[in-house]
């Protein structure tokens, strides 16, 4: 058997966290092999060891049967591997044809040698020709391209030096029905060629439909290879959790007060957010699940009005309306974001500066800061959150990363929020700080605090909320509470396949109500 | 014509273009000898070492970067040039070529050096060259303490050469053309893909850090060579004559329509720049003879001209903004 592409042992760290541990992969000549796994199991960092963007820290990679180490995508693609990035790869201000043929372009030291060039891109812009708009030519510069248009560039750019090896990361996100119908039928013929290609997707449809293996990743372990034929969606979507169907029983939570929803959401639209209605009660947490990037950070800033919406936002039942972060917050919305060294921290402050950055508002007297009440405040913060640190006046980067992250959401805490809007709050710390925010957010429910949780992590999700709201494509698309809300359904539903017996399935965007 | 008017208007240096008419007019009505052949070729050979900084500041920018060091890398360069042609009047051939190899070298050095702190030890550009201004500064006055020494007669008439056109507008069918075909290689490719999008460059296999630090090589190199044309023009030396070209060379590649982030832009625009930067002092001068203005007001209007001349694709967005809430 031709075997193009043989992973051994490959592991790599991230500080504390393993994105991925002594993995096995094997590719062959004209196969498509389907890399599965949901959010963080590793399936992206062992593609991208393969195109040379991620060192490995161990384990052996062989090409054709050779033992290769690749420091850069240059390398890789010398070697015949070449990718199409879930991120992508595109210089906006530089036309189609520059793009497709950056970094290899064609022609010797003394220029390019346009007509050749030329004639390679009208024969690359063709595949795709008749599912792309018009605007789809060789000298059109690439940020006037819509989405779409923008991947299958991506696409042809990655095939447009004949690889051997050919990576689709999530290539197929972005594509209408059409599009992705013409880039099977593209696949199909390259693996004719002898071509091995590497896929990664979250549409189980897909993977059916093109794939001829499948190996699924969980917790950057490699848990199993399957041939597609001998397997089913049930058995996939079991590799893939970790689990049986039905095995898994939450305990139904405390019921919360079915009084008057804190926060009221009926959206009509937003930048990547379809119509979708939630509410949220006092005492309650309400996770938000899915894959990554299905808008649950735009619904987050929509409702913290830092992203321009249209719909009705009611809070504590009379209805606002939200034009800066600032009159949310006055509402008693408190906000913490995802990316907490870019939006969360100044980084060249002290501790006690970025406490109070967003409560000074109730420490002064006229224009006069009180500064004294506001350092007992937040050190009796400081022990409610075990925060560790030197001094309050030391700067916030002496901190480490789980009690910078503590600073984050406890500077909210100083004003008493109503509704708490928590982005991935848990991405990056360790456990031990996990813990004690898991404790916190227990407290603050108890307390009648409402909890909007978006989290990649499905084990808090199952552990900390009461209900979940998953979200695919800008859409709700399931909502699992009670014995509903279990792995096999959370992943089921994150994959945008049918709910099962219990979980509320929700078409079109239409929120039942709880 | 419809199509190529709304095409000229899409060019980045369609402003420079616009600014550069208007002062060639406004010369033209109110001081008409101006355009006498010598006057006109005095006048250019004025403008050829900002012309060459703005075709070297404009390569820095469109890879990402910004040097503030032109000015005094330039100061550097024809010192050194200088000081290799030697005190005496007549220069032997052998050192007119060894002084301007080694201005040309030593420029393309310190641009590389530039280069080098900015892509390898990842310092910000601008602090970075802002600190190796002094060094090159520093390095000039210690070739050359004094204002002085020679320049050989056959470089003072070749910036002076008028055959057909002034020596300067030569130059600058030159620069462009090479410019035109520069934009056909690899290197190009590369230089706008670091300044554009430096991740995708790399995704893409294109060498980001070395890209960069040619980008400053360049910069360093077609400074040198306005260093050259400087001392053919004043015809001596004088260690203090660059510095402020530097900041000159950056309003002229925004005037000129180059990004100041990167990855877009051209020398065309910043060429021009050059031009309407000369301009526009002279315009002013003009007004404030006409006038009978003080004197003092000249720096006060060139600053006032020159701000907006730098805001005034903000100014149309701005009252565009305003009549579309109106």
């Amino acid at each position: 058997m031709d075997l193009l592409l043989q992973a051994h042992n490959l592991t790599k760290r991230y500080g504390a966290t393993v994105a991925l541990s002594e993995a096995d992969f094997e590719l062959r000549a004209g196969e498509v092999h389907a890399l599965l796994g949901s959010n963080g199991s590793g399936k992206s960092t062992l593609s991208k060891i393969v195109t040379g963007l991620v060192a490995p820290d161990a384990g052996e990679l062989r090409v054709g049967g050779q033992p290769r180490r690749f420091a850069s995508p240059a390398q890789a693609r010398a070697r015949g591997i070449a990718a199409v990035y879930q991120e992508l790869s595109l210089v906006p201000d530089m036309s189609v044809q520059d793009n497709l043929w950056l970094g290899h372009e064609i022609g010797g030291l003394l220029g390019i040698n346009a007509r050749e060039t030329a004639r390679k891109t009208d024969e690359l812009l063709a595949l795709f020709r008749p599912v792309a708009g018009p605007r789809f030519r060789a000298q059109t510069p690439v940020a006037e391209l819509a989405p779409d248009e923008r991947q299958l560039v991506e696409i042809l750019k990655a095939v447009g030096n004949r690889p051997r090896i050919l990576i689709l990361d999530e290539a197929t996100a972005s594509l209408g029905a059409r599009q992705v119908d013409r880039l099977f039928e593209l696949v199909s013929g390259w693996k004719a060629e002898g071509l091995g290609i590497v896929i990664v997707t979250h549409r189980m449809e897909e993977i059916f439909r093109i794939a001829d293996r499948a190996t699924v990743l969980r917790n950057g372990r490699v848990v199993g290879s399957v041939e597609m034929k001998d397997t089913t969606r049930a058995a996939l979507v079991g590799l893939i959790s970790g689990e049986a169907k039905r095995a898994l029983q939450v305990e139904a939570k405390a019921p919360a007060g079915r009084s008057l929803p804190a926060l009221e959401l009926s959206l009509r639209a937003a930048e990547r957010l379809e119509a979708l209605e939630l509410q949220v009660y006092p005492g309650e947490v309400l996770g938000l699940g899915g894959l990554q990037g299905q808008g649950q950070r735009e619904l987050l800033l929509a409702l913290f009005g830092a992203l321009t919406m249209v719909g009705e936002l009611k809070v504590g039942g009379r209805p606002h309306r939200f034009a800066h972060p600032a009159e949310a917050m006055r509402q008693g919305l408190a906000y913490v974001p995802g990316d907490r060294n870019r939006e969360g921290l100044l980084a060249t402050r002290s501790i006690f500066e970025n406490f109070m950055l967003p409560a000074w508002d109730g420490y002064k007297t006229g224009t006069v800061l009180q500064v004294e009440r506001a350092q007992k405040a937040v050190i009796e913060t400081g022990e409610r959150l075990k925060l560790k640190y030197g001094g309050l006046e030391l700067p916030i980067t002496s901190l480490s990363g789980g009690n910078a992250q503590k600073v984050v959401l406890g500077k909210w805490l100083l004003r008493h929020p109503k509704v708490l809007l928590l982005d991935d709050p848990t991405k990056g710390i360790d456990v031990g700080a996990k813990a004690e925010f898991y404790h916190l957010l227990n407290d603050l429910r108890a307390e009648g605090m409402a909890v909007i949780f978006n989290s990649s992590d499905e084990d808090e999700l199952l552990s900390l909320c009461d209900r979940v709201l998953v979200m695919l494509e800008g859409c709700i698309v399931a909502e699992l509470s009670g014995a509903a809300l279990n792995r096999a359904a959370l992943v089921e539903a994150s994959l945008g396949l049918k709910g099962e017996e219990g979980a509320k399935t929700i078409g079109g965007g239409e929120a039942s109500r709880p | 014509m419809k199509r190529l008017t709304s095409q000229l208007v899409a060019q980045p240096y369609f402003l420079a273009l616009v600014l550069m008419i208007v002062g060639f007019a406004v010369i033209a009505l109110f001081q008409p000898n101006f355009f006498q052949p010598r006057t006109f070729g005095n006048n250019l050979r004025s403008y050829l070492p900002l012309i060459c900084l703005a075709v070297a500041q404009t390569i820095v920018v469109i890879g990402g970067g910004i040097d503030l060091s032109l000015g005094a890398m330039l100061t550097l360069s024809s010192v050194v040039m200088v000081r290799t042609f030697g005190p005496e009047f007549e220069v032997p051939p052998d050192r007119i070529a060894a002084g301007i190899l080694l201005g040309l070298l030593v420029a393309t050095l310190a641009g590389a050096v530039n280069g080098w702190i900015v892509a390898y030890l990842r310092l910000q550009p601008i602090i970075a060259t802002f600190a190796t201004s002094f060094v090159w500064g520093g390095l000039a006055l210690w070739v050359l303490p004094q204002p002085g020494g020679n320049v050989p007669q056959g470089l003072q008439d070749l910036v002076r050469l008028n055959a057909l056109l002034p020596f300067t507008l030569w130059v600058v069918l030159f620069f462009g053309l090479g410019w035109y075909f520069f934009l056909r290689t690899k290197g190009a490719k590369a230089l706008f893909a670091v300044g554009g999008n430096p991740q995708a460059a790399y995704a893409s296999g294109v060498n980001v850090d070395l890209t960069r630090l040619l980008s400053y090589a360049g910069g360093g190199f077609f400074t040198g060579v306005g260093a050259l044309f400087l001392v053919g023009d004043v015809a001596t030396g004088d260690p203090l004559i660059g510095a402020p070209l530097t900041l000159a060379s950056v309003v002229t590649v925004v005037i000129g329509g180059t990004r100041l982030s990167g990855g877009a832009g051209g020398i065309y625009g910043s060429m021009m720049g050059a031009a309407v930067y000369y301009l526009l002092i002279n315009v002013v001068a003009l007004a404030v003879i006409r006038f009978g203005w003080s004197s003092q007001l000249q720096t006060l209007l060139t600053g006032i001209v020159i701000v907006l001349a730098l805001a005034g694709p903000g100014l149309v967005y701005l009252t565009q903004q305003l009549r579309r809430r109106a």
